[in-house]
């Protein structure tokens, strides 16, 4: 078992391998670099140390995956890495959450009231999942991220009675955070 | 609101914000741009090396062979260029900074690529014949006939035909590789533009 909880089948590299493992590193991360940049913004509060918890995450999946031995899915192997880059990183920095207007943008798009209010919705949910303690917080940007009980069980190790509990409790309290914004 | 309903809206709104492009492949799309920019300024130099000293040539001796190769050489230069801005219109920059418009940008670099690598057989080819056929017709009267002067009758053919076979060499490799590339390149962009399962 590797440091990042991923099952592990050591063993050396040639060339060839190295070639395809650079291939299907390049594919995870263009396939699912949106949604581990939201999930590295979820652990953050500036762009810059998103960026760095980004590369943390990146190295750990390079280093992880000449060991993949196929058990979980691609999604999975990668969201339990990010998830425990993410903790570890948090014990480190002890990061604070931001305010909502740190996460509100302006959005240019064609109707500028509809794209600000759609865009500002969504900066108070960001906010809102960010203020959540970090167990709530795995388990809702997971689901928010499309992936179901099993999955969300499998990347962070718990029971999935026990990712259905969390996750109801969570969006109460989100919705009550947001109520709040409102 | 639904209880399913609720969560939709919420996963719509987290996964509205801006997608930033993949880092690899940013800096990949970059190392091209840099690549194309010095790639130009290359063939601005050449255009300027080999038109310009065909010019001087056919003005400091204004014979109808120096002529004739001036105006050949300046038509491959045309032809050339003809084909280098055409292929590469549109393949300067991304259309949008996300990662869809890399990938498609990374793909239309990728053809030009592929059909610089067949324009440039065809461009080689005819540049080789009519210079050796040009210095051929300028050799000594006692020349050999021409297929034996082209079989390895001078260390100066040698050298032609060691590059033309290192030139070949080179196109067969890059085009391997490029295809290899075009390949994986549309195989993410399907993946990018199908909704994951």
């Amino acid at each position: 078992m590797g440091s990042d909880g991923v099952v592990f089948d050591a063993g050396p590299l040639n060339l060839v391998d190295r070639v395809t493992l650079e291939r299907q590193f390049d594919r995870l991360l263009a396939a699912n670099g949106p949604a581990l940049t939201r999930l590295a913004a979820s652990y953050t509060n500036t762009a810059g140390d998103r960026d760095d918890l980004l590369q943390e995450i990146a190295l750990a999946i390079w280093q992880a995956l000449p060991r993949f031995r196929g058990e979980s899915s691609e999604r999975t192997f990668l969201f339990r890495i990010a998830h425990n880059r993410a903790i570890s990183y948090l014990a480190r920095v002890r990061s604070q959450p931001p305010s909502v207007e740190e996460w509100e943008v302006h959005d240019p798009s064609p109707n500028p009231e509809l794209g600000l209010a759609r865009e500002q919705a969504a900066a108070r949910l960001r906010a809102a999942v960010h203020r959540l303690p970090v167990a709530w917080r795995q388990v809702v940007t997971l689901t928010l991220e499309g992936l179901g009980y099993g999955e969300i069980a499998e990347v962070l190790g718990i029971s999935e009675s026990n990712v259905g509990a969390r996750l109801s409790r969570a969006r109460q309290m989100l919705r009550e955070a947001l109520e709040n914004k409102k | 609101m639904n209880i399913d309903a609720e969560l939709d809206v919420w996963r719509r709104q987290w996964q509205s914000g801006v997608e930033p492009v993949p880092p690899d492949l940013l800096r990949k799309v970059e190392l091209q741009s840099r690549f194309m920019k010095i790639a130009f300024a290359a063939d601005i130099l050449v255009t300027a090396g080999i038109g310009g000293g065909v010019i001087a040539l056919a003005v400091r001796s204004p014979k109808p062979d120096i002529l004739l190769l001036a105006i050949v050489t300046w038509l491959f230069i045309f032809a050339a260029w003809t084909f280098s801005l055409t292929v590469n219109r549109g393949t300067w920059s991304p259309a949008a900074l996300d990662t869809a418009s890399f990938v498609d940008l990374s793909i239309r670099r990728c053809r030009a690529r592929l059909a610089a690598v067949r324009f440039g057989t065809v461009l080689y080819l005819s540049e080789i014949a009519f210079c050796l056929g040009w210095i051929y017709r300028h050799a000594p009267q006692n020349r050999p006939s021409l297929l034996a002067w082209l079989v390895f009758s001078s260390l100066f053919i040698d050298m032609v035909w060691m590059c033309t076979l290192a030139f070949f060499a080179f196109l067969f490799w890059y085009r391997r590789k490029k295809r290899a590339e075009l390949a994986w390149l549309l195989d993410l962009q399907r993946q990018i533009s199908e909704p994951r399962a």
